[in-house]
């Protein structure tokens, strides 16, 4: 047996469920049966219907829910805690608003105990890395939508974490500015060895970026419908990359599969 | 716990502020001209209020022994000024409304912290709080006497339980309005419970106690001027009760102007403070 085969997953879930108490006395089923493993590397988009439970899936990972069913592993030992080895990119914004780009980006270093100075010499290099230098002394009030989530990215990566969790990071960016940042996300992740679980509801997007995605029923009580892996060549520009016959034999592919959640999710909805 | 905070204002809309140095130019001369406008009128608003009243108490009509007149207040103003009389008494109110809002500040601030990250003791005290806020304050006045002497002390017990209450209520409500997904993303960087407490908790109480800094020091200055005026031999509130007590109308009357005036200019300090302090958020700058 080869050492790659031995080695752990960085993220393994198994038989995961998540459920939650509704007012009126039920149980809600968020997630059910949940088995996923995600080889050290990978670059894995997690898609499925709106609603359906991938924030919830993702905060699993993150440790910030503790399933009541199922077991995680992270890089092998269970996770209890927080995911250390993780940094999540959040949907919403998550930036300190009373801290200053330069604060918010070097947050996780002072955390950490690192010494001011090197930590303020890092945080520039990641803040011109992102290329918000001359940025620094701002609020994220006095930012765009586009350069606070650059703030964000290089908040969750100054730090060197092996695992990255994004959910829906880029959905509130405008086409051009989505773009790009995919792209920059592309050329960071790029060679750095680290394991990306990316979720989003757009399955171009999952495309574009993963080497795996994988499909997630609609809700409730959602669970993994299909897993498939992404061949196309890298380094990738998503913009182009979407004209290339390889990526809509992809998307029809598992269009197929995702067309019957997203129906079912919207039937699903009362209207 | 159904503890609410009525006191101070919502740090958390904004866009309140006018905006300053994004506007386009004729915008802001037009701003500017009304300002102008504005403080005319104000002065003028004064002025006919002033004049009025020294006409209509000259003419007799206004009995000077009960609303006395403004040139006879204007001249006692001076002469306490002049005389350095009035000094000692002005510091002594400062003083007390100084230590007032300090002791306040920090009790509220702890209290606010405890009862909102712990549910049970919020559930617990929630009656007491609530039956002590809605307790008229003056009334506590002389027993805060009997126990704390005609000195500064009581007065700053005094002023003390009015600051607490507003300081509680905005620490209180300011960490339970914490967003969660800011509380997510710092947990996620690795931060400890004390470290949550520093970089998340606290600053987001302390916009919150900021945006209440007009309260909680009009309160402790209320609590110095009540505390004197009800008994003490120093400070703003002694010097009215003085006055009143020898039917010295002029003598209240500057008294009052005393402390509104000086209640003005630290509410314009504090305007100051608090566009510095509060920069970061959206319409303060």
């Amino acid at each position: 047996m080869n050492r790659e085969a031995s080695a752990p997953f960085a993220v393994a879930l198994e038989n995961v469920a998540v459920r939650f108490a509704t007012a009126a006395g039920g149980v809600h089923g968020v997630l059910r049966d949940i088995s996923l493993v995600v080889p050290e590397g990978v670059f894995l988009a997690i898609v499925g219907p709106s609603g359906c439970g991938k924030s919830t899936l993702l905060n699993v990972a993150a440790g910030l829910l503790q399933p009541p069913e199922g077991s995680v592993r992270i890089f092998g030992e269970p996770l209890t805690g927080t995911n250390r080895y993780a940094a999540y990119l959040f949907q919403q914004d998550a930036l300190l608003p009373w801290r200053t780009v330069l604060g918010n980006v070097m947050l996780g270093l002072s955390l950490r105990g690192i010494p001011r100075r090197e930590a303020v010499a890092e945080a520039r290099q990641w803040i011109e890395r992102v290329g918000l230098g001359g940025f620094e002394d701002r609020f994220p009030h006095q930012l765009s939508g586009g350069m606070r989530k650059r703030t964000a990215v290089a908040q969750s990566w100054i730090v060197d974490p092996r695992i990255l969790l994004m959910d829906e990071p880029f959905s509130a960016l405008d086409v051009q500015t989505r773009q790009n940042m995919e792209n920059e996300l592309l050329d960071l992740w790029q060679g750095s060895r680290k394991t990306v679980l990316f979720i989003t509801h757009d399955l171009e997007e999952a495309i574009a970026l993963a080497d795996e995605v994988v499909v997630i029923t609609a809700g409730p009580n959602a669970t993994v419908k299909g897993r498939y892996a992404v061949g196309l060549a890298r380094p990738r520009d998503v913009a182009e990359i979407r004209l290339d016959p390889e990526f809509n034999a992809l998307y029809r592919q598992i269009w197929d599969d995702l067309r019957v959640e997203v129906k079912r999710s919207r039937n699903d909805v009362p209207s | 716990m159904r503890v609410s905070a009525h006191a101070g204002k919502d740090p958390a809309p904004a866009a309140t502020g006018t905006a300053r140095g994004g506007g386009i130019a004729r915008t802001q001369g037009a701003h500017r001209a009304g300002r102008a406008v504005v403080v005319s009128l104000q002065i003028g608003v004064f002025v006919l209020f002033v004049g009025i009243w020294q006409a209509l108490a000259a003419a007799g009509v206004l009995d000077p022994f009960f609303f006395s007149r403004p040139s006879a207040i204007a001249l006692k103003l001076w002469g306490w000024m002049a005389s350095g009389y009035i000094w000692p008494h002005l510091g002594v109110t400062l003083l007390e409304a100084l230590l007032a809002f300090l002791i306040g500040t920090v009790c509220g601030v702890i209290a606010g912290f405890a009862l909102a990250r712990v549910a049970l003791l919020a559930a617990v005290f929630d009656p007491y709080i609530r039956t002590f806020n809605a307790l008229p304050r003056v009334i506590l006045a002389p027993i805060f006497i009997l126990w704390f002497g005609l000195g500064i002390a009581s007065k700053v017990a005094l002023g003390v339980t009015l600051v607490f209450f507003i300081v509680f209520f905005n620490t209180f409500q300011g960490i339970r309005e914490v967003d969660p997904v800011i509380r997510n993303n710092v947990k996620m960087l690795q931060a400890n419970d004390w470290q949550m407490v520093r970089h998340v908790y606290l600053p987001s109480a302390m916009a919150w106690i900021f945006s209440s800094l007009h309260t909680s020091i009009g309160f402790a200055l209320v609590g110095a001027v009540v505390g004197e005026y009800i008994g003490s031999a120093r400070g703003i509130g002694y010097v009215v009760a003085e006055a009143e007590g020898v039917f010295d109308t002029a003598g209240v009357f500057a008294g009052l102007i005393l402390t509104s005036v000086v209640v003005l200019l630290i509410d314009l300090g504090i305007d100051r403070l608090e566009r510095y302090l509060l920069r970061w958020r959206p319409g303060v700058e």
